[in-house]
């Protein structure tokens, strides 16, 4: 976000933000996005109980009371759980779109740049790694390195590659086709010069939407992970594996399953609302 | 348009090739010794034993001769036999494809059903309410995660309402699942729909049509609808892989017993040779649907038809 | 006569801003009425409220009579097609891409119960004929992208003519189309008003197709008529200013050019270019070639401005592009005052190619978005000079002094910028790098007629005052004319004749450089035109012969 409003320069940033806010799917997504990094910051100073405390309370008792959302099956503070929760959470988004986002733009932009065999090497591999879909990708690198968060994390992260790879690269020809760019070219500029000073700046909005809608999936899929007990092991307040434990007791306490569920689909859907909001307020197409 | 499909197939051929070369090296990967791992699990193995299965995997040979030999395997129909049991792991993928090929295509014919009108209705009322509503229910229906949505049909349906079984792999245990995968896919179609049909009506040749006095449904269903849904169509190639990854997670939850929960399982107990076997499948499988897509694709669209 | 159509006081607008105010014309069976307008002058808003195809946000008052019926009134429906056809500007998106060119053409026919199945297949393809379409029988079962862009717009005419309708309104038909087939089409358009006596409502931005068509003449302005009347009395006396500044800002191809080239050195010696395009297959690199740059050799002499004209796919532009090193050549040189540009790399082309700069057609993408406009004018300086910042900032400043722009412009990023200013950034760039060559590729053809005046004139005086060269490449030959000194006529990737401006429009040698001229729309209602004359595929295009001093034809 940040880098957005930079990007599109001191001038124009007050414009951008002002159209994000005042598109409603901008606005309610930044609005949930921030609400998760104030609790990801503050858990500590904001949770009631120590999350991995077991017998806190009773076990399984219902939400109210001293326990706002209840119980566990261990007795633990299910609000302390899911704030510590949402700081695992966006570290995951952050650090599997990062690997995601850093990579595929080094791919995307080389291939797009240098053209001839390096790009067709870059963009034939990319086409079959995409062709595997990331659940493949991200599987198959758990089956490698074994169940845990992180490794989980760096799985999805780099399942997302060929995505970013893709969409960098299309939208990187696309700008080095522009007269701008090859009036730099004609102007003497360097290769060093042309990526940072032209390209990047030019292709960063359009990446910079793909990885906040990145961050979303990114969620997904590790707590997708999670949930298969191929990710968070015990004792993480990972929302996915969360969700995994409340199958045995669906029936005797519900909350279990649905609290962490709202939790994983509040989230993704702030990053999603936000991601078409900055896709709305950055391309000039849809504005109005 | 022979053309077309050509490229497509020397593509996916290109790529299952690609995929038994990531699968044979995958092993070596894995951090340690593979067959240790493999054994770690079961007591009483001695290091005969091991030393056995490490010369019948080839593991003990350098990786272009494992290679070689896995291939000469391959193209026999030999697929290994797994750690557990030590059943030909070829059979025990096609035991359960059919249960996996079973539930993606019922996902897939909820998610089009239900998100393709969505999409086109939504389109149609542009701006309205109906609209906004029909893209608010589509981003949250993308927004949850597919795991929940089944834990929590599967509360309703199977265990409060009883309407339901929780598990097993008849007509009635689809149903679930299916929804379940169905339902997450039809917002994304019910949104690409939308997109693709509002870029469509802005175009001059639907201003063309409407110029020419046609009735608004003709020009609907003729000139928007058949140009609007291609670009859906080659997302159909895309969406069937999502679905099958989906599957991985979708029958863990209601037991449905495909190569998704066979492939966990082996995960879990290290049976490499499963889970070679699954990723192979895999990408065969999503390169064969891609592969029939575009050949969907190709005789809807009349520019590459006829070229 | 009794007018077919009668509007009075049409208005449009969304919200309360208005587009169109206070339009009122009659329009005679037979007669063409010409809508001519700079962009945003609301002519295509009228047209659409005719139509009563407007966007939902968009309302109409006003009355316009047509049949009996007020077509503005709420909830009256326009006759569309039966009554009134509408043809759009771009043949190529107005046809639906995965129909036949028969279900298109007949589907209306039927819809409206006009005639059965075999009658409307019948008709369709008498009027297929009627278009001057060849082999009508076997287009029926075409689709859209197996014609051309002419046979296209074609086929849309024959399509709204099927429906007869008594009033067609034509929007900027011809814009998209090259000159010789934008000819055809104007013939068949007047022929069929002959013909059938509909009434034809031209809208367009071109005073050269006005002049060649229309009757009567409205004037548009930001919404308002400027003026309206017999095209005539409007071309020999304009009422309005803007009417005046409009056909005074036009180019004519019949003016008097004195410029006969100077004699000067060679500057720029062009030798046995060729350059073939690939189209790429997916995997492999095979696919159709198509020979854009056929062995074309030509010199440049300081301190002129030759123009490089022809048709689209002449390959005009590609030879821009590979003088200025932008797309490689597959053999022959590119001699700038001595040294092989093509046989430069790396470092040496690098420092090399600032001596060669682009102005490019599009003025929107011509400029980084995310830089200052003043650090798009001093990027060659950052690059090649040594200059500390104040001196930069002082060149930047007199750059943008000299085309026109002020100072304080140059902390402001391009979106804040009109077509035309961008265009002048864009030249201060080019001036920036010092160069001694400037290759201007349709740097007018984006901007409304009055604003490509002024730059125009600003290139020129660049030129003098910087004491430039200049390659211009257009597809407008009234451009070229006011601006070169030399002419080279292009066509299929070949330069078919090459001579002194005045030379080659007073007497041209070259049949295809003939036609051009011939077919060329001239904004003089007066000059009477014959019959055009068909374009042969047949003529020369064998080496160039000098017929004339200086003067070079294809044998």
């Amino acid at each position: 976000m940040s880098a957005a409003t930079h990007q599109d320069g001191p001038k124009a940033a007050p414009g951008f933000l002002r159209r994000l806010l005042s598109s409603p799917s901008g606005a309610i997504g930044l609005a949930i996005v921030f609400l998760l990094i104030f609790c990801a910051l503050f858990a500590e100073m904001l949770a009631p109980y120590n999350p991995t405390k077991m017998g806190a309370g009773g076990r399984f008792l219902p939400p109210g009371g001293d326990h706002l959302l209840g119980t566990d099956e261990f007795g633990r503070d299910m609000f302390s759980r899911i704030l510590f929760g949402s700081r695992i959470t966006l570290l995951i988004g952050a650090v599997a779109v990062g690997i995601s986002l850093t990579i595929g733009l080094a791919v995307g932009m080389i291939a797009a740049f240098r053209r001839g065999w390096i790009e067709a090497i870059l963009m034939r591999s990319t086409d079959v790694l995409f062709s595997f879909t990331e659940t493949l990708i991200a599987l198959s690198f758990v089956a490698v390195l074994g169940p845990s968060l992180q490794n989980a994390v760096i799985a999805v992260g780099v399942a997302g590659i060929p995505f970013y790879a893709r969409t960098c690269y299309a939208a990187a020809l696309v700008e080095t086709a522009k007269p701008y760019f090859e009036a730099s070219i004609s102007a003497g500029a360097g290769p060093t010069r042309l990526v940072l000073v032209h390209l990047l700046p030019n292709v960063l909005p359009t990446m910079i939407v793909v990885a906040t809608l990145g961050v979303s999936t990114a969620i997904l899929a590790a707590a997708g992970l999670s949930f298969l007990g191929l990710g968070a092991q015990p004792p993480t307040s990972e929302w996915g594996y969360m969700l995994a434990g409340s199958r045995d007791y669906i029936n005797r306490a519900p909350w279990l399953m649905t609290i962490p569920g709202i939790a994983i689909a509040m989230t993704v859907l702030g990053f999603n609302l936000l991601g078409d909001g900055l896709r709305s307020s950055l391309d000039p197409v849809e504005r109005k | 348009m022979w053309r077309f499909l050509g490229t497509r197939i020397a593509m996916g051929a290109f790529t299952i090739w690609i995929t038994t070369i990531l699968v044979t090296l995958l092993i070596h990967a894995v951090p340690g010794d593979p067959v240790q791992i493999m054994y770690a699990q079961s007591q009483g193995t001695t290091p005969e034993q091991i030393e056995e299965v490490r010369r019948s995997l080839g593991l003990d040979r350098p990786i272009p001769v494992q290679y070689v030999m896995y291939m000469e395997r391959l193209l026999q129909g030999d697929l290994g036999a797994t750690i557990r049991g030590g059943q030909p792991v070829l059979e025990v993928i096609l035991q359960r494809l059919p249960n996996t090929l079973l539930l993606a295509c019922a996902a897939m014919f909820i998610a089009i059903v239900i998100g393709v009108p969505i999409g086109f209705l939504a389109a149609y009322r542009e701006g309205t309410l109906t609209d906004i509503a029909l893209m608010i229910v589509a981003i949250a229906g993308i927004s949850m995660p597919h795991f929940w949505l089944g834990l929590m049909l599967l509360f309703f349906f199977a265990l409060e309402l009883g309407w339901l079984p929780v598990s097993g792999n008849g007509w009635l245990n689809l149903i679930l699942p299916a929804l379940t995968l169905g339902l997450s896919n039809a917002a994304i179609f019910a949104r690409l729909t939308r997109s693709s049909m509002i870029d469509v009506m802005s175009q001059d040749y639907v201003q063309t049509a409407f110029a020419k006095g046609l009735p608004k449904a003709l020009v609907l269903r003729r000139h928007v609808l058949r140009a609007g849904l291609l670009p859906v169509v080659t997302m159909m190639g895309l969406q069937f892989a999502f679905m099958m990854g989906g599957a991985i997670v979708v029958e863990n939850i209601f037991s449905w017993n495909g190569v998704g929960r066979m492939a966990v399982e082996a995960i879990f107990q290290r049976d490499y040779p499963i889970i070679q076997g699954f990723i192979l499948t895999f990408s065969v499988v999503v390169v064969c649907v891609a592969i029939a897509i575009d050949a969907l694709y190709a005789v809807l669209d009349p520019r590459i038809r006829r070229s | 006569m009794n007018a077919l159509l009668s509007v009075k006081n049409l208005s449009v607008s969304i919200g309360d801003k208005a587009l169109v105010e206070g339009i009122s014309f009659d329009l005679a069976p037979g007669e063409v009425l010409s809508i001519v307008g700079e962009s945003g002058s609301g002519k295509s808003m009228t047209a659409k409220a005719l139509m009563g195809l407007l966007p939902p946000m968009a309302s109409a008052t006003g009355t316009a009579m047509f049949d009996g019926a007020n077509l503005l009134a709420p909830h009256s429906k326009t006759p569309r097609g039966t009554g009134i056809g509408l043809i759009f500007q771009e043949p190529m998106t107005a046809l639906t891409p995965v129909l036949t060119i028969g279900l298109q053409l007949t589907e209306a026919l039927e819809s409206h119960g006009l005639c059965s199945k075999d009658e409307a297949r019948r008709r369709a393809v008498d009027m297929l004929d009627r278009v001057g379409i060849p082999d009508p029988a076997a287009r029926m079962r075409q689709y859209p992208h197996e014609l051309s862009g002419g046979m296209r717009q074609r086929v849309v005419i024959a399509m709204m003519m099927l429906l007869g309708p008594r009033v067609l309104i034509a929007d900027e038909p011809t814009t998209a189309l090259d000159v010789t087939v934008q000819a055809q089409i104007l013939d068949l358009l007047k022929e069929i008003v002959r013909e059938t006596q509909i009434g034809l409502i031209l809208i367009t931005h071109d005073m050269g197709v006005v002049a060649e068509m229309a009757d009567h003449v409205l004037v548009m302005k930001a919404g308002k008529a400027e003026e309206l009347g017999p095209v005539r009395d409007l071309f020999a006396s304009p009422a309005a200013v803007y009417t005046r500044d409009l056909l005074e800002a036009v180019p004519r191809i019949d003016a008097v050019s004195t410029r006969s080239g100077l004699d000067t050195q060679t500057l720029l010696s062009v030798r046995n270019i060729t350059k073939t395009f690939q189209t790429r297959g997916a995997l492999f690199k095979s696919g159709a070639a198509h020979r854009a740059l056929d062995d074309v050799s030509f010199e440049v002499r300081r301190g002129e401005t030759l123009a490089l004209v022809g048709e689209s796919g002449s390959g005009k532009t590609t030879l821009g592009r590979v003088i200025a090193r932008l797309t490689a050549a597959d053999a022959g040189q590119v001699m700038l005052e001595g040294t092989d540009l093509t046989g430069l790399n790396g470092r040496d082309l690098q420092t090399r190619r600032r001596a060669v700069q682009m102005v490019f057609q599009d003025p929107y993408a011509s400029l980084d978005p995310r830089q200052t406009v003043g650090r798009t004018i001093a990027e060659p300086m950052i690059i090649h000079d040594t200059l500390t910042k104040t001196e930069r900032t002082q060149r930047v400043e007199s750059l943008l002094d000299k085309v026109g722009l002020s100072a304080d412009m140059a902390q402001r990023y391009p979106h804040e910028f009109s077509g035309g200013q961008r265009q002048r950034i864009a030249i201060a760039r080019a001036m920036a790098a010092r160069p001694t060559l400037v290759i201007a590729d349709e740097p007018t053809s984006a901007l409304d007629v009055s604003i490509q005046a002024r730059v125009l004139d600003l290139l020129e005086g660049l030129k003098q005052s910087e004491d430039l060269t200049m390659l211009f490449i257009s597809h407008d030959l009234a451009v070229v004319r006011q601006i070169a000194d030399r002419v080279a006529v292009m066509r299929n990737g070949r330069i078919l004749e090459l001579g002194p401006a005045s030379a080659l429009f007073a007497a041209p040698k070259h049949p295809y450089t003939r036609a051009l001229i011939d077919v060329a729309p001239v904004p003089d209602p007066a000059r009477k035109r014959g019959k055009r004359p068909v374009l042969r595929g047949d003529y020369p295009t064998g080496p160039l012969r000098e017929a004339d001093v200086g003067h070079w034809v294809a044998t």
